[in-house]
Formats: structure tokens, C-alpha cells, sequence
């Protein structure tokens, strides 16, 4: 016995249309949590990068510090190089100096060069010619100038020359 | 008063709309909006920390460029300071000056000096101080970093003038150590002083 002009159709406990719009529903959520997801995955990349970032200042101060250190030790010796070259140079200078001013007619037979004295001994033929010659242009160079003599064997003065210098002032 | 008839159906997709939209508002609100400053934050301070990387950058590659050019400028100086000071090789290089050539190392007598010093007593065969004015040049252009110091004596010896004077000899290792020199010191395994002493007579 028929009572209806349509066949009899399966019954659903979600329909279709639910079924559509159950799915859009659940792609709008899952759409929320990957955006969560993306953005929990971008702050650790974030974080990983600053200490990586962290690290590598660490190891490039240190790096630099080094090499600053490196370049205050060259800066020192270069600085005490040249230092050194000059104060010998300047040595020699003055003990050359020093060796010109002595005339011929006066022999030396002991000198000490100190930083702010001077002290010589020689023979002179006459304290005149001492004074004369060497004397003078040592009280130019310093500020004592204190001379003894006495009488040597050959019939010449021997002196003892002792110069200093008062200030400090040193002969380099 | 009109009753509001409603499928099964409709209710289930207005419960279902309704659950979404707070959970929407809520995840946004509670979950999402803090995780976006978060990110925002830590990616601004990424962006600081990789500023300041490249500051430190461009200052480690300047101090490079620096120390590469005072290297190259002052080798010759660094190799100097580097050289250990060798009394042999010493005499041998300026024995040709000096008729007797005696190279003792002293111990430092002043602490804040950070280097080694050498005593030098040299007897020279001249007639005048010329000799001793090559040896001063010769000096500066040494393997090693050398200066003369006083007091400088002269004394006749016959037909010499022998000189003595004290010598300096700067040594890098010194200034480099120091930390390390401390070190030592702590272990109490300072080694003793070398004291060589060398004559060569030439006849």
C-alpha cells in the first residue's frame, strides 16, 4: 500500500546545509589556531635569533676588546721605539758633543756622563788654557761648574771637572 | 501572540553559530591579541639586538682594519719586541766594535717597569769615539729594541778608552704576560734570573 507519491528518502541527523556549514565553521577555527601557531613559531625564531644575536656581540667584543688591546701594545711600542731610537740618538749627539768640545791641547782620561752631571779628568797644559778652552763652554751648558787641580808628573795640570746641572735638566 | 516554530535543524545551526562567535571573541581576545604584541615585541627587539650586532660588527671590522694597518706599519718594530734577546747573538753582530764584549742580564730592580734590563760592559780598542758612535747607530737598527743608559763611563787605558754603560733591552713578553706573570707569581714558580756572561778577546 502506497501512501506517498514521492519514494521515502534516508533521514540525516546533519543535514547538508550543516554539513557546509560545519565545515566552514571548523576551518575558520582551525584558520585561528594556525594563526596562534604561526605566531608562537615566529616569537621562538625571534627569541633563537636574539641569543644567537647575544652570542655573536659577546664574541665580537671580546674580539674587538682583543684587538684594541693588540693595538694599545703596538701604539706602546712603536711609542717606546721611537722613544728609544731618539734618546740614543740624542746620546750620541751630545757625547759627540761633548768629545768636539774637548780641544787638542787638552787630553781626557776619564769622563762619566750621568742624566744630570758631568764629570771629567784630564791633563791641561796651564789652567788658562783650560779655562779658556773648555771651562767656558761648560758653564754655558751647566749650571755648576766646579773644577780642582793638581800638578801631574810630565809638568801639565791634571783637573778633575765635575758639572752638574741644578734643575733636573736632564743631558738627553 | 504568534508561537515561533523553529526546525530542529535551526537550533542546531544557531547554537553552533552562537558557540563560534564566543569562542571567536574569546580566542581573539585572551589568546590571539597577546600572542600578536608578543610577536610584535620580540620582533622589534630582534630588530634592535641585530642593529646593535651590526654596530659591533662595524666596529670589530674597523678595529681589524686598524690593527692590520699599524701591523703591517710598525712590523718591524713588533718583530723587535718580539725577539727574545739573545746575549750570543748579541755579541756576535757587534763584537766588531769592541775589543772585549762582557752581556749580563740583571734582575728588575724597578717592578713598574715591565721589561728586561741588560747590563752591558763593552772595552773598546780606538783611538777616538767613533767606534762608539757606530755602535749607537747600530743599536737602532738591531733585531732588538735597545737603548743605552747612563751612567755612561770612559776611562784611558793605554792606548784604549774603555767604556761602560748599562743597556736596556725591551722585550714584548713582558707587557703581554702580565696577567700571566701574575699567574705565576701565585704558583710561586718564578724561574730564577739568567745571568750570562761572555768575553770575547780578540787579539
Amino acid at each position: 500500500m502506497t501512501r506517498s507519491y514521492i519514494n521515502p528518502r534516508s533521514k540525516q541527523v546533519i543535514s547538508d546545509e550543516m554539513q557546509l556549514v560545519l565545515l566552514f565553521f571548523t576551518i575558520s577555527i582551525a584558520m585561528l589556531f594556525l594563526t596562534y601557531g604561526f605566531l608562537k613559531l615566529k616569537i621562538y625564531t625571534f627569541e633563537e635569533s636574539v641569543v644567537r644575536i647575544e652570542t655573536k656581540k659577546v664574541e665580537l667584543k671580546n674580539s674587538t676588546l682583543k684587538m684594541q688591546h693588540q693595538i694599545q701594545i703596538i701604539e706602546q711600542e712603536s711609542d717606546r721605539a721611537e722613544k728609544v731610537v731618539t734618546e740614543n740618538s740624542v746620546l750620541k749627539e751630545s757625547v759627540k758633543n761633548l768629545f768636539d768640545l774637548v780641544p787638542d791641547r787638552i787630553t781626557l782620561s776619564e769622563v762619566e756622563l750621568n742624566k744630570n752631571s758631568l764629570v771629567m779628568k784630564g791633563t791641561t797644559p796651564s789652567k788658562e788654557v783650560y779655562e779658556f778652552l773648555l771651562q767656558a763652554p761648560l758653564r754655558s751648558i751647566f749650571n755648576n761648574t766646579y773644577t780642582s787641580f793638581y800638578q801631574a808628573q810630565n809638568g801639565w795640570l791634571s783637573f778633575v771637572s765635575t758639572n752638574t746641572l741644578d734643575d733636573e735638566e736632564l743631558l738627553k | 501572540m504568534k508561537s515561533m516554530k523553529m526546525s530542529r535543524q535551526s537550533v542546531y545551526l544557531l547554537s553552533i553559530t552562537i558557540f563560534l562567535l564566543i569562542f571567536v571573541f574569546l580566542f581573539a581576545f585572551f589568546i590571539l591579541i597577546p600572542s600578536g604584541q608578543e610577536y610584535r615585541l620580540a620582533r622589534n627587539e630582534t630588530n634592535k639586538h641585530a642593529a646593535e650586532l651590526s654596530q659591533f660588527e662595524q666596529l670589530n671590522d674597523d678595529t681589524n682594519g686598524q690593527l692590520k694597518s699599524l701591523q703591517e706599519k710598525h712590523r718591524s718594530v713588533i718583530n723587535a719586541f718580539a725577539n727574545t734577546f739573545n746575549q750570543a747573538k748579541f755579541i756576535a753582530e757587534n763584537k766588531k766594535y769592541f775589543q772585549n764584549l762582557t752581556v749580563s742580564k740583571l734582575t728588575k730592580v724597578d717592578r713598574e717597569t715591565p721589561f728586561d734590563l741588560y747590563e752591558v760592559n763593552a772595552t773598546s780598542k780606538i783611538e777616538s769615539p767613533v767606534v762608539f758612535y757606530n755602535f749607537l747607530d747600530s743599536l737602532n737598527k738591531s733585531h732588538w729594541v735597545i737603548g743605552v743608559n747612563f751612567p755612561i763611563h770612559f776611562q784611558k787605558e793605554g792606548e784604549f778608552i774603555v767604556s761602560s754603560f748599562t743597556m736596556r733591552v725591551y722585550n714584548l713578553n713582558d707587557d703581554i704576560n702580565e696577567s700571566k706573570t701574575a699567574a705565576k707569581k701565585e704558583n710561586s714558580t718564578t724561574p730564577a734570573p739568567l745571568k750570562v756572561d761572555v768575553n770575547l778577546t780578540e787579539e
